[in-house]
């Protein structure tokens, strides 16, 4: 059928004809679903008299309508879904896969031309050149996607779907790789089933292998399994292991031609050591062909949960945790040559407050007597990395090398060995991360009060969309919980057109409220009782919690008079310091400060002016956030308006006084309640570090250059941060002072200075040490992804505020090709491994984490993907974001959760919930799936386009029909959205900083307008571009494939 | 009376004033750099002077055209709208929040600012020199037809 309407859109049968005669995976499946027994002996027969059986699958055959070739990936509802399951999955799958590739490139090229093989392949059944015919022309306009095996070694036939007639098969190489992968094991299964099958091809050509990697299928599920390996298997053992199956088509039917533009393989005895120095991902396209070469599916994808760096952490054991501080490489360079050879910058993401991991709790040390031990000269703090001499009676610091001499208090002779006989009692020489207790000199004034002090918006909107009963309610629950009780103190300002103090004394019963309607010369009505504290009104305190909604609730003032509320309280608390909360409805529109609408001109984008937009347009606001951080207050912004509120303007105030941004776009009381309470209450309620300041010393030679992150710079090196918490992560970049660098080794330490919550000052050091290497490859080795991914991330972002976003993505493009090519240069040409990307096992996410980063909300697009407010408040929050956090925002969970629901687990362990993560790609979507994907920030629930009516009936009740864009997922009175709710509220439990809203996508229907447009956004960026299909990911990289070659 | 010596001596003065204003700039980076200094000090000096600065050089340059000192106006140009141009794309202040990126870029600005005032000043103070001699010596045919080249 397919051989009679060539040139019509195929039709299901015409597909069925292709799969089944093109490619032995969808032949296979077309086996499966038949009768298997059948398979080898008829194999080129089925396709034709199979048909309808396939037929639905291969609907998505059909040309796509131009723009919605991502619609075209998800598999269509099929009747053959029976298929589905068993061990063949993975085949049907990947038949999924080229159908999908075959939609994708719309236009047919004219090159395309279906190219007869030059001659009957040598071991080609008589049926070839019949299966043929149809082929090409289906597949002419992504010529690679068709894999291309035959499980038996007689029908080695292959497709031709090449441009080039020189080389014919040149084109399946790539492509055939990426479906592979995205079935990950379900395909592996499949193919361990069929190898028994075809014994001889796989051992016949061992030498062969090599060349053929890209050939088939199974190397990529190998190549992940070489991350992971089974076996201790090297990345190229793996892989050629895996390629054992593929040499069929190069080695029967026509050897030699792979080699040609895929370059010569490693030698099959590749010694082991190079082996285990990089991996390495087949990016050879072929001569002449359309393809980028790429296989999207070869990247290697971080579903192992985080990545760690086992082997640093062993060779230092007594370094702090991976949490509080990381390098992004562990490896430091000995010399500013080496350093500028990588491209991946030097430095370290320090998390000061982070969670410490369960059982290594920071021990706290109190120097009562003895006074702080710090070095003379460069004030580094005694850490396990310091030496005893001298029997004792002086110690040398690690960073300097001075002998300073030991306090007669701290004294203590050594041992046979060196070792201090005191040494179990010490922890600040046991352990890698310290609280010390410190003294009176560590004061510049007694320790604050933890203080709140609430800046409340009423005009109409707020009063509208329900915030401010959400947050009375959430700060009248949170009263309890406020860190330092008794000593909390607190206090509100309302605003609207006018400002609104309130006296809150402790021996009023209700507060009174004093309007001051100056904006231009705002004065505090009263010199105190502003702020109280909290034990003693708390009565005052919940009386105007209670009122306040209903106070404001009939407020017909649209006006916001922002700057001059910010002032006041500005004057009110600078006293004392603490963290101001601002709840902003509406765009600032009275007094100092007052914003205008920007950024709705459309022409701006992509020009040179497009940055400044997102820097504040009034230099006011970084005045007040240089104020504040003076004197040690924080800024938290709560914005909720629908329309622009300017927060890049208002998201300054946080970004440089440690403050966070929280962004609810079109604030709805009924959607967002549960967000906004759960993050305000963890806001309140974590266990905060006031007036701090940070400073991160290191060895003599190499010193810390640049900070990114919320916080402002006090001096060169030393970071304000009025209020800090678990949430909060800093970056610094690293430069070498001198040439070379003669030490072996140099150290790190971050010193936190702050005041606690109880009212003590401590000392928080985090210490760590890393070896200092004259190697590129040792770099390399110890190259730590998630922490260059983390720096990259904050570099990129800043680099947003001042020049286009084009060009930031594009400096994060550049510095990954930059080091590839780095590493190839220092690997491939020795190797011969032209035409492969090389990249170390340290690296392997990196191209993956570049490519999401590009693809993230501050940097994504222009003006119609992100709007200018959503771009700017992920913007600040990623800024400030610990590295896990920004990896699973980067690369989020996808799970399907389907079988879960139907089937009676009793319990679902975390650890459970990392093993059923899939690929982030259209492909790992099932139509009859559902799919929980989980960023850390919010929750998109995926229905699949057939999912069984009766889960959709039983979580989503009568509505599961109807508009989801309406339909809220609220819990259920029956087991299975029981367990979903379950299943969610693990999530969330696993990652408390931010609550996940759930948002329903199914699959085919795109959200509807009545949703508000940001939420539309999110899920339309979910369940569409962020799946990094293929065609997202391809163009992408290729411009990082082209450049690696180079 | 010949009051070209007086142009030159305001002209000089100036030139000084201006000198010590970039040298004071310039101190004020350095010891920001060294700790000496907190950001919020240093912007409210340097942001203090700045606009002074500016006008002060403005002021020179218009008064070299006015007077009709083309070969000093057009030296001085550079200066001056190197300057506009950081007045008008609002750099001209020292901005307290992001100092720390900007101080290394600063200082070289402000060094080779001080340099083209030194150089400067070398020039006007020959002026000033010459015009004084041809003053005094202004019947002297031959030092006036020198300084006239000149």
């Amino acid at each position: 059928m397919g051989m009679e309407n060539p040139n019509l859109p195929p039709r299901p049968s015409s597909a069925a004809s292709l799969f089944l005669s093109s490619a032995p995976v969808a032949g296979s499946e077309a086996l499966v679903i038949r009768s298997a027994p059948q398979a080898f002996s008829q194999f080129p027969t089925p396709p034709f008299s199979s048909g309808p059986v396939v037929g639905s699958q291969g609907s998505a055959f059909r040309p796509p309508p131009p723009g919605s070739s991502n619609e075209l990936v998800r598999p269509t509802p099929s009747p053959v879904s029976s298929s589905y399951g068993p061990p063949p999955t993975g085949f049907q799958r990947f038949q999924n896969f080229a159908m999908h590739s075959t939609g994708q490139a719309a236009p047919p090229l004219p090159t395309a031309q279906p190219v007869v093989p030059p001659g009957p392949p040598p071991t080609g059944p008589p049926a070839g050149p019949r299966t043929l015919a149809p082929v090409p022309i289906l597949s002419q306009p992504q010529p690679p996607s068709i894999p291309m095996r035959f499980p038996d070694s007689t029908k080695t036939e292959q497709i031709h779907t090449n441009v080039h007639p020189s080389q014919p098969f040149s084109l399946f190489r790539p492509n055939s790789q990426p479906s592979s992968t995205s079935m990950g094991p379900s395909f592996a299964t499949g193919w361990a089933a069929y190898q028994p099958s075809f014994p001889g091809v796989a051992n016949g050509h061992p030498n062969s292998v090599p060349q053929a990697p890209p050939l088939h299928p199974p190397s990529f599920s190998s190549q992940q399994g070489a991350y992971a390996p089974p076996a201790p298997a090297s990345p190229f053992l793996s892989q050629q292991r895996s390629y054992g199956p593929a040499p069929l088509a190069t080695s029967i039917g026509y050897p030699g031609i792979q080699t040609h533009d895929h370059g010569i393989a490693p030698p099959t005895g590749t010694p082991q050591g190079m082996a285990e120095d990089f991996s390495s991902l087949s990016l050879g396209s072929a001569p002449g062909s359309f393809d980028t070469g790429l296989d999207a599916e070869a990247l290697p994808r971080p579903l192992d949960g985080h990545l760690e760096l086992k082997s640093f952490a062993e060779m230092y054991p007594t370094n702090c945790s991976s949490t509080f501080l990381r390098l992004t490489t562990s490896g430091i360079p000995n010399s500013q040559s080496l350093a500028s050879r990588w491209h991946l910058t030097v430095g370290a993401i320090v998390c000061p407050l982070a969670e410490a991991p369960a059982g290594e709790e920071v021990p706290v040390v109190n120097f009562a007597t003895t006074g702080i031990v710090r070095c003379k000269r460069c004030r580094t703090y005694v850490n396990p990395y310091v030496t005893f001499t001298d029997n004792g009676r002086k110690w040398k610091c690690n960073m300097c090398s001075l002998l300073n001499d030991v306090q007669g208090d701290y004294f203590a002779h050594l041992d046979a060995s060196g070792r201090r006989v005191d040494l179990d009692q010490r922890p600040e020489l046991l352990k890698g991360s310290i609280e010390l207790i410190a003294p009176a000199e560590y004061m510049v004034r007694p320790p604050m009060p933890p203080l709140f002090y609430f800046l409340i918006d009423v005009s109409i909107s707020a009063a509208k969309s329900g915030v401010l009963e959400v947050v009375a309610q959430t700060i009248k629950s949170s009263l309890d919980s406020l860190p330092g009780y008794p000593r909390t103190q607190i206090g509100f300002i309302t605003y609207d057109s006018t400002i609104h103090f309130y006296n809150m004394k402790s021996s009023l019963m209700q507060p009174q409220m004093m309007v001051i309607s100056d904006l231009d010369d705002v004065f505090v009505p009263l010199p105190d009782d502003l702020l109280v504290n909290l034990s003693e009104s708390r009565n005052v305190v919940e009386a105007f919690l209670d009122s306040l909604p209903s106070m404001f609730q009939d407020n017909m003032n649209v006006e916001s008079a922002f700057g001059p509320a910010l002032k006041a309280a500005f004057t009110v608390m600078s006293k004392v310091g603490g963290k101001v909360l601002i709840f902003q409805s509406t765009l600032p529109s009275l007094g100092v400060g007052r914003l205008r609408l920007r950024g709705d001109d459309i022409r701006v984008y992509g020009t040179d002016k497009e940055h400044l937009l997102r820097v504040p347009e009034d230099p006011f606001y970084k005045q007040m956030a240089a104020d504040f951080t003076k004197f040690q207050i924080a800024v938290n912004v709560y914005a909720f308006s629908e329309k622009y509120t300017d927060i890049a303007s208002l998201g300054t105030l946080a970004k440089y006084t440690g403050g966070q941004v929280y962004y609810y776009p079109s604030f709805q009381s009924s959607i967002h309640k549960c967000k906004l309470k759960h993050e305000l209450t963890r806001d309140l309620t974590r266990e905060t570090a006031w007036e701090a300041v940070m400073r991160i010393r290191c060895s003599k030679g190499v010193r810390f250059t640049s900070y990114h992150g919320n916080f402002m710079l006090r001096s060169t090196d030393l970071l304000a941060l009025p209020a800090v918490d678990c949430d909060k992560a800093y970056a610094a970049q690293l430069s070498l002072d001198e040439t070379l660098l003669t030490t072996q080794t140099v150290y790190f330490q971050v010193a936190l200075l702050y005041t606690s919550s109880s009212g003590e000052r401590r000392i928080r050091l985090h210490t760590a040490a890393a070896p200092v290497v004259t190697d590129l490859g040792e770099m390399y080795r110890l190259a730590d992804t998630a922490a260059i991914v983390s720096m990259f991330s904050r570099l990129a972002i800043e680099k947003s505020l001042s020049y286009k976003l084009e060009d930031a993505r594009n400096a994060v493009r550049i510095r990954i090709v930059k080091a590839l090519r780095e590493y190839r240069n220092l690997y491939a040409v020795q190797h011969r491994l032209s035409g492969r990307m090389i990249y170390p096992e340290s690296l392997k996410f990196l191209p993956l984490y570049g490519l999401a980063l590009c693809k993230s909300t501050p940097l994504r697009g222009g003006y119609g993907d992100v709007q200018l407010d959503e771009c700017s408040a992920a913007g600040f929050t990623m800024m400030a974001l610990p590295v896990k956090k920004l990896l699973k925002l980067l690369y989020p969970n996808l799970v399907r959760v389907d079988d879960l629901l139907l089937k009676s687990y009793p319990q679902i362990d975390e650890s459970d919930i990392i093993k059923m993560r899939v690929h982030l790609t259209v492909k790992s979507l099932d139509t009859r799936g559902l799919y929980i994907f989980d960023d850390g920030f919010r929750f998109v629930i995926w229905l699949g386009g057939s999912i069984s009516p009766d889960i959709g009936r039983k979580l989503l009740g009568e509505d599961f029909s109807g508009d989801y864009s309406k339909v809220s997922l609220s819990p259920r009175d029956n087991d299975m959205s029981i367990k979903l709710q379950k299943m969610l509220f693990k999530f969330r439990e696993s990652d408390p900083s931010y609550f996940q809203l759930c948002h329903l996508v199914r699959q085919n229907e795109q959200p509807r307008e009545a949703t508000p447009t940001s939420a539309t956004k999110c899920i339309n960026f979910s369940s569409r571009s962020d799946e990094k299909g293929p065609t997202s990911l391809t163009p992408c990289l290729h411009p990082l494939e082209q450049n690696v070659y180079a | 009376m010949d009051w070209l010596p007086f142009l030159w001596l305001i002209f000089s003065c100036m030139n000084l004033t201006l000198l010590g204003l970039n040298f004071y700039e310039f101190l004020g980076f350095s010891d920001l750099e060294a700790d000496y200094l907190n950001p919020y000090e240093l912007s409210s000096r340097i942001n203090y002077v700045i606009v002074p600065e500016y006008l002060l050089h403005g002021a020179l340059c218009i008064l070299f055209l006015m007077t009709g000192h083309w070969i000093m106006f057009l030296l001085s140009l550079p200066t001056a709208y190197y300057n506009l141009k950081q007045y008008l794309s609002n750099k001209h202040l020292v901005d307290v929040t992001e100092v720390f990126k900007v101080v290394s870029t600063e200082k070289k600005a402000r060094l080779i600012k001080l340099g083209f005032y030194v150089i400067f000043f070398g020039l006007v103070i020959t002026r000033l020199a010459l015009s004084v001699v041809s003053a005094v010596f202004a019947d002297d045919e031959d030092i006036v037809a020198w300084s006239t080249i000149y």
